[in-house]
């Protein structure tokens, strides 16, 4: 057995590693700047964690999603590893002075694009020794990405005191734009690039015109009613992600809705008892998703058209991690475009929000927060009239990426192929079950399901307490 | 139905004589010089800051319930209970809180306990890498040492946690609706507890009454752990009770007090109006009774003004005030925080 595969199975425990994984992780090594795509579910955070262990000093990975950090840092403490810190806005001002004192004894420093212009961290962070650096989600660093972090940008900057340090960039979607992006803005010098298929064989890709909201709702539950989960349901709505598990609940599918405006504890309770198999179906808003390592998902339906081609095939991709066939289908209705474009926009500033926010000192009063923050970002890098192109142009290209993807969705031609090309790729092997427009023998792909006779059950605390804990 | 019961309880002991909002402020226990001093002025300390994360919407939803069903009259200064309210709860078993000494901690004292059953049994299961349900580094690191210290690999530290547990949970002041919404709460090896909502449409409850059920449970149980009668689950309430019930500002004018300064001179040197001192010292007096009053009124006024609330039967300022125009509102609210402290 080589040196890195035998840390594969001494501190991850697997046996192989899966395509790719290791020609990037040997680049890292090798001191070689990195640009890695790979679709949702293909381990991505093994690339920057294995080679940690080959190389002296610690990692710095720069993420710009919380919520995403969080789970790494988790992830990585399950397996065992305790030299981990994420260091961003909730810790209180004496935790950061107590980590920045003691940096270097941590293995894998998480960061927020926003400490970066920490003065104590940074000072902290040139005085230790680090192997390299990761941007992770680095299709947020591009304007063009789907959910662009201003704050990102800043990293251009930050790296510059860090030039003989390599950079590894990691992301699950990205165009050829948003490579040649990241590739500039992280001042990356010949690195080596890896492209993974965005294609998920194992996904066949189904898209359903329907009438109105009605027939979505009657789809919706003849399909989950008839068809086996485990699956989830993107709606974009809190209230239609508990009216669609309150009407499955109804017809006796184990499900729960699942949103940002829950409490933490019961978030975590439903993640749970869906990877548990508690819970076939969960009725979830787009954050769900991040933090859930269930490989058995089978079905993944969206009530509505998404607002990016990238978050689609993010969410999408959270099915079929075994490689086992699965199914993403999705409604739609004709006046669902609207619909989609009025949610991109939601956060989107007007000319006028551009006009306040130069004129005005603080703007955080009268907009909300992700608009503040962008605008607050361009104020210092471009003129008025700048920006105000700037957003048009943004907002023409979104128009035109959510009309695409209707097209898509409406024409006689095939999903996987349209969805590839919109990442400049081509399909080499068609996957026998492919999409609704080649072929989709659904009673092929789709395993019945078995009514299970499910009473309600009384409940016992003494029944319960004896399955948790041994007498 | 439970937490509009609970909330006519509480519009009762308000008497009539404060706004729509006095319970709702009581409830999230906001620390302002009005809500401390009507906790003692109206023996409230159970309730308050029951539910520091209850939703201004949910509240007003219950009190327009309330309304509607004709238990309470309302207008823009005052809520009151009526006959109608009054028949909904005479007869209701009195809920037990202690509020005022745990503030909302008890859900510390919960995040440790929820984590050491997961734990315990997910090595139990032989199944070592989990997610925690707790996410606070402080609670982790509160469990680790907490376990390391109990040799809790062994089978006999388990099962002896476990009878504790149990042996808890038969505290017969505890409804069985209590011990089911606790241990259904827990998780362990795959077997993952019950979101709030889950245990709500369960008992065909609402599901801030399961929330405010389940704060009871947790109060009567901490309410019974000693160190003597559980060594182990008395560890898991460090900390949890608040030792200095003082608002910070409220302890810095206590300190200056404390060196002899007087009311006007600690306004002047903390930049503050003399008004926010005065609630201050309400705040003090209510949190220690036998703090010295006599610089701001006499033994013999404070008679006074507590004969006058008792004949009137009133605690309206305005009233007393009518009575007694030599004194300030100040000094009948000092003598009306200090009579509670006599009486209660």
């Amino acid at each position: 057995m080589d040196k890195l595969t035998e840390v594969l199975k001494y501190k991850f425990g697997y046996d192989s590693f899966r395509e790719g994984q290791k020609e990037i992780i040997e680049q890292v090594i090798a001191g070689q700047d990195v640009v890695a795509i790979l679709p949702t579910g293909m381990g991505k955070s093994l690339l920057y964690q294995l080679p940690g262990y080959l190389m002296e000093g610690s990692i710095v990975i720069v993420s710009p999603l919380l919520s995403l950090m969080q789970d790494q840092v988790e992830q990585l403490k399950i397996l065992g590893e305790k030299r981990v810190v994420a260091i961003n806005s909730f810790l209180s001002f004496e935790q950061k002075e107590k980590v920045f004192r003691n940096l270097s004894s941590y293995k894998f420093i998480f960061t927020s694009p926003e400490m970066l212009q920490n003065d104590r961290f940074n000072h902290a962070l040139s005085a230790i020794r680090i192997a390299y650096i990761v941007a992770d989600e680095a299709h947020c660093i591009s304007q063009w990405g789907f959910d662009f972090r201003p704050d990102y940008l800043r990293i251009a900057k930050w790296l510059q005191q860090f030039r003989q340090t390599n950079v590894l960039a990691l992301t699950a979607t990205a165009t050829s734009k948003v490579v040649e992006d990241i590739k500039t803005t992280l001042l990356m010098r010949e690195p080596f690039e890896y492209i993974h298929s965005l294609d998920r064989p194992a996904i066949a890709y189904e898209a359903v015109e329907v009438k109105d909201a009605k027939e979505k709702l009657a789809w919706i539950i003849g399909r989950v009613t008839s068809t086996n989960g485990p699956g989830i349901l993107y709606t974009q709505s809190r209230k239609k992600t508990e009216m669609y598990a309150h009407e499955l609940q109804k017809r006796g599918i184990r499900v729960a809705y699942y949103h940002a405006k829950m409490e933490q504890d019961d978030r975590i309770l439903v993640q749970q008892q869906f990877q548990q198999g508690q819970l076939e179906w969960i009725c979830a808003t787009n954050a769900f998703g991040m933090g859930i390592h269930k490989d058995n998902i089978r079905q993944i339906i969206h009530d509505h058209i998404p607002t990016s081609i990238a978050s689609y095939m993010q969410e999408v991709g959270r099915a079929a991690r075994d490689g086992a066939q699965s199914i993403a289908s999705l409604l739609f209705t004709a006046t669902d475009v609207e619909q989609a474009f009025y949610v991109a926009m939601q956060d989107f500033p007007e000319e006028a929000d551009i006009r306040l926010a130069y004129e005005s000192n603080d703007i955080s009063l009268q907009l909300p927060e992700t608009t503040t923050r962008i605008l607050d970002y361009w104020k210092e890098e471009l003129k008025e009239q700048e920006t105000i192109q700037l957003f048009q142009t943004i907002k023409q290209k979104k128009w035109a990426e959510i009309l695409s993807l209707y097209t898509m969705l409406q024409n006689e031609v095939c999903i996987r192929e349209q969805l590839l090309h919109y990442f400049d790729e081509e399909l080499t092997n068609r996957p026998k079950y492919c999409c609704s427009k080649c072929s989709l023998p659904l009673q092929e792909i789709l395993v019945e399901r078995k009514q299970r006779s499910e009473q309600k059950e009384e409940m016992n605390w003494k029944i319960k307490l004896d399955e948790l804990l041994l007498s | 139905m439970y937490f509009q019961q609970l909330l006519l309880l509480i519009i009762h002991k308000f008497q009539g004589e404060r706004s729509s909002t006095a319970p709702y402020y009581l409830l999230k226990g906001k620390k302002s010089g009005q809500t401390i001093q009507d906790v003692t002025y109206f023996q409230l300390h159970p309730y308050f800051s029951l539910y520091p994360k209850l939703a201004k919407e949910t509240y007003e939803e219950f009190m327009k319930n309330l309304h509607a069903e004709g238990f309470i009259v309302m207008n823009e200064s005052r809520v009151a209970i009526t006959e109608k309210g009054l028949h909904q709860i005479v007869s209701i078993r009195r809920p037990f809180y202690n509020g005022w000494v745990l503030r909302g901690k008890e859900f510390i004292f919960w995040g440790r306990l929820e984590l050491i059953v997961q734990t315990l049994s997910q090595f139990q299961g032989n199944e070592k890498k989990f997610v925690p349900v707790q996410k606070s580094n402080e609670i982790h690191h509160f469990v680790k040492v907490f376990l390391q210290e109990k040799d809790f690999h062994s089978s006999s530290f388990g099962s002896h946690f476990k009878k504790q547990l149990f042996h808890l949970l038969e505290n017969n002041r505890l409804l069985e609706i209590h011990r089911n919404l606790f241990v259904y709460r827990l998780s362990g090896y795959k077997n993952s507890g019950l979101t709030w909502e889950q245990l709500a449409s369960h008992h065909h409850l609402n599901v801030v009454d399961v929330k405010f059920l389940f704060i009871e449970c947790l109060h009567i149980l901490l309410n019974d752990i000693t160190e003597e009668k559980y060594p182990d689950l008395h560890v898991l309430t460090k900390g949890i009770y608040v030792q200095n019930p003082l608002t910070d500002s409220a302890s810095k004018t206590s300190q200056l007090f404390a060196k002899g300064y007087s009311i006007e001179e600690i306004a002047r040197m903390r930049f503050l109006k003399e008004n926010t001192i005065e609630d201050h010292v309400i705040e003090i007096v209510s949190a220690d009774p036998a703090f010295p009053i006599q610089a701001f009124i006499s033994n013999e006024q404070v008679q006074k003004v507590l004969h006058i609330a008792r004949e009137r039967q009133t605690k309206k300022l305005k009233i007393i005030r009518e009575e007694l125009p030599d004194l300030s509102y100040f000094q009948i609210r000092l003598a009306l925080t200090k009579g509670e402290e006599i009486n209660g």
